[in-house]
């Protein structure tokens, strides 16, 4: 493990690089309060008293799950010990760039705050995994077949809704193909592949789509066939985002109708990657996944 | 996408799969654990506790032997101008993996990966992946299992022209039952004069009783796999009917050693790269 001493230069190290999205900034500073705090012997709950919050406050905003106020970090790094005015006025100025618009801001209106989170972390993850049960990930969605999905959803919602919800999927997608772009692997239930969403005609395009992004070499695509019978997703869908820092856990995300669930506790993931670890490891390669969605895009 | 058409099914059922177990230790996730990664479990963590306790030098055997895999593959993949790599006990993917190292050398180089744990296996098909189509595989095969492991691997190199072998860390899970010796033969046998051996392996003579014994005991308590010491002499003969390159069988961190590395004599891996006479 890196030591990290409060006095020290390396304390902004790796911050500079990412000042340009503030959800990835958010992440990065906050990781860099759990190492002062922890180098500084303090315990969430004494950290969360000196900002007048809980303890789950200090370890949501350790997470880069909230924005950061000014206030609150001048305070925490002075019950930190880190009294390098330079260092202090570079950590301030990193805060206030963390804070600024996240480029899902202009969806404020129709984005509840639960997904709001996800889309933060999501920009700032090294590896996605994901399995789906019902739907192709929203990452690999075309935008009829996003539509489709988004009107089940949300029945009663004007057509004029429903295409932001679209468009918002589609600039999300552009993760995809940033440079150094995340890995995402995601494993695929058939029934995806053969459930006709918005109909045979939106379902081919959206099954030729798949096959393009899979040949991405930062792409992962899996099915697990029928015919292997019951496998360990009982679970249903979920994600796992992982982050490069060393010290940042995984986070599962499983969302629900009305609200999403994030799970970080070790021994809770643990599960979650066990069962991704497992459907990996039983689904059909790459390649044969390749050859079984040519399949099914014939027989849509 | 990554693997040749004519590999139809991935080979299981041919060959032996370690069983995914995650409430025992695997020699792979501590090997990712001793690394930084995030690929491990509880049981993982704990047994490598257990293992630092006993010897908190296997933290420096983990990070030193990764080291020499990049020195190696850049030796081959360069200096010897090796084109095609076997890489037998492939791992967890982290920084640095085979292919990397070769193709930032020689951007044609093969690499065919291969292991026997099916979970290993998925991470390195969706990680370790080549921009370039068809330049690195993967085959799901168990070392002790050779004529399988050949079989396949002939169908993705060209087993005429020199292969290089490597063995990182792995021969210590055969015990002399499995005949790692024989086995280590058959597969110099197969491929021509000219390829190269690149193995690495715990040195039971470098290493005192005690520590051994403790060693074994966690091993033979915690983790799934087996955990064979051998010393020089033993090591050494699985390069015969090889050269063995400058320096010849060092302690791993003492093989062509990056300019202002002082870490000579830390470890306890024998090491070597041969050249098939």
């Amino acid at each position: 493990m890196d030591s990290v001493g409060p006095d020290s230069e390396q304390l902004l190290s790796g911050l500079d690089g990412s000042a340009g999205d503030a959800a990835v900034l958010r992440i990065r500073l906050g990781g860099q309060l759990r190492r002062l705090r922890e180098a500084a012997g303090i315990t969430p709950e004494e950290a969360g008293f000196e900002i007048r919050a809980s303890r789950s406050k200090i370890s949501r905003l350790e997470n880069g799950r909230v924005k950061l106020k000014n206030r609150d970090v001048t305070d925490l790094l002075t019950l930190y010990g880190v009294r390098d005015e330079a260092v202090r006025s570079r950590f301030l100025t990193l805060v206030i760039q963390s804070s600024g618009p996240d480029w899902w801001g202009e969806y404020g209106d129709i984005l509840p705050g639960w997904f709001e989170s996800y889309l933060g972390l999501e920009a700032a993850a090294a590896t996605i995994r994901s399995f789906e049960v019902q739907f192709v990930h929203g990452l690999f969605q075309t935008a009829d077949y996003a539509r489709a999905v988004t009107r089940l959803g949300r029945k009663p919602a004007p057509e004029g809704e429903i295409e932001r919800w679209v468009n918002l999927r589609l600039k999300r997608q552009e993760l995809i193909s940033r440079p150094d772009p995340p890995n995402v692997w995601s494993v695929v239930d058939e029934a995806v592949l053969r459930r006709p969403v918005g109909g045979a005609a939106v379902m081919r395009a959206q099954l030729r789509h798949l096959i393009e992004v899979a040949q991405l070499p930062h792409v992962t695509l899996q099915v697990i066939p029928f015919a292997r019978g019951a496998h360990a997703g009982e679970s249903g869908s979920f994600t796992v985002l992982r982050f490069e820092e060393r010290d940042l856990p995984d986070v599962v995300y499983l969302e629900q109708l009305t609200n999403a669930v994030y799970l970080e506790q070790r021994s809770d993931v643990e599960r979650y990657l066990e069962v991704v670890d497992e459907i990996s490891s039983q689904a059909l390669t790459p390649d044969e996944t390749t050859r079984l969605i040519e399949q099914a895009a014939r027989e849509a | 996408m990554d693997e040749a058409p004519a590999l139809g099914a991935d080979g299981a059922g041919q060959s032996k799969r370690l069983p995914f177990d995650t409430s025992v230790a695997n020699q792979a996730r501590i090997y990712d654990y001793l690394l930084g990664g995030k690929d491990n479990y509880e049981a993982d963590r704990v047994a490598t506790d257990a293992v630092l306790a006993v010897y908190p030098g296997m933290a420096f055997n983990a990070k030193a032997n990764r080291a020499f895999l990049g020195r190696a593959v850049r030796f081959l993949a360069g200096e010897a101008g090796i084109r095609q790599f076997l890489d037998i006990g492939t791992g967890i993917p982290t920084a640095g993996n085979t292919h990397q190292v070769a193709q930032a050398v020689a951007p044609q180089a093969r690499v065919v990966y291969v292991d026997y744990d099916p979970v290993v296996l998925a991470h390195a098909r969706a990680l370790l992946t080549s921009d370039k189509q068809g330049a690195t595989q993967y085959i799901d095969a168990d070392l002790r299992d050779t004529d399988t492991l050949l079989r396949q691997a002939r169908q993705l190199l060209d087993f005429t022209k020199p292969v290089a072998i490597t063995l990182l860390a792995v021969l210590h899970a055969m015990t002399d039952a499995d005949d790692p010796q024989g086995t280590v033969a058959k597969l110099l046998d197969a491929v021509p004069p000219g390829s190269y051996l690149a193995l690495s392996h715990i040195a039971s003579d470098l290493l005192d009783e005690e520590t051994r014994h403790g060693l074994t005991g966690v091993s033979d308590r915690m983790i799934q796999q087996d955990f064979a010491f051998r010393g020089h002499d033993e090591v050494l003969r699985f390069f015969a009917g090889t050269d063995l390159v400058p320096p010849g069988m060092v302690r791993v961190e003492e093989w062509r050693p990056e300019p202002g590395s002082d870490d000579a004599g830390r470890s306890s891996l024998w090491v070597g790269v041969g050249r098939k006479r």
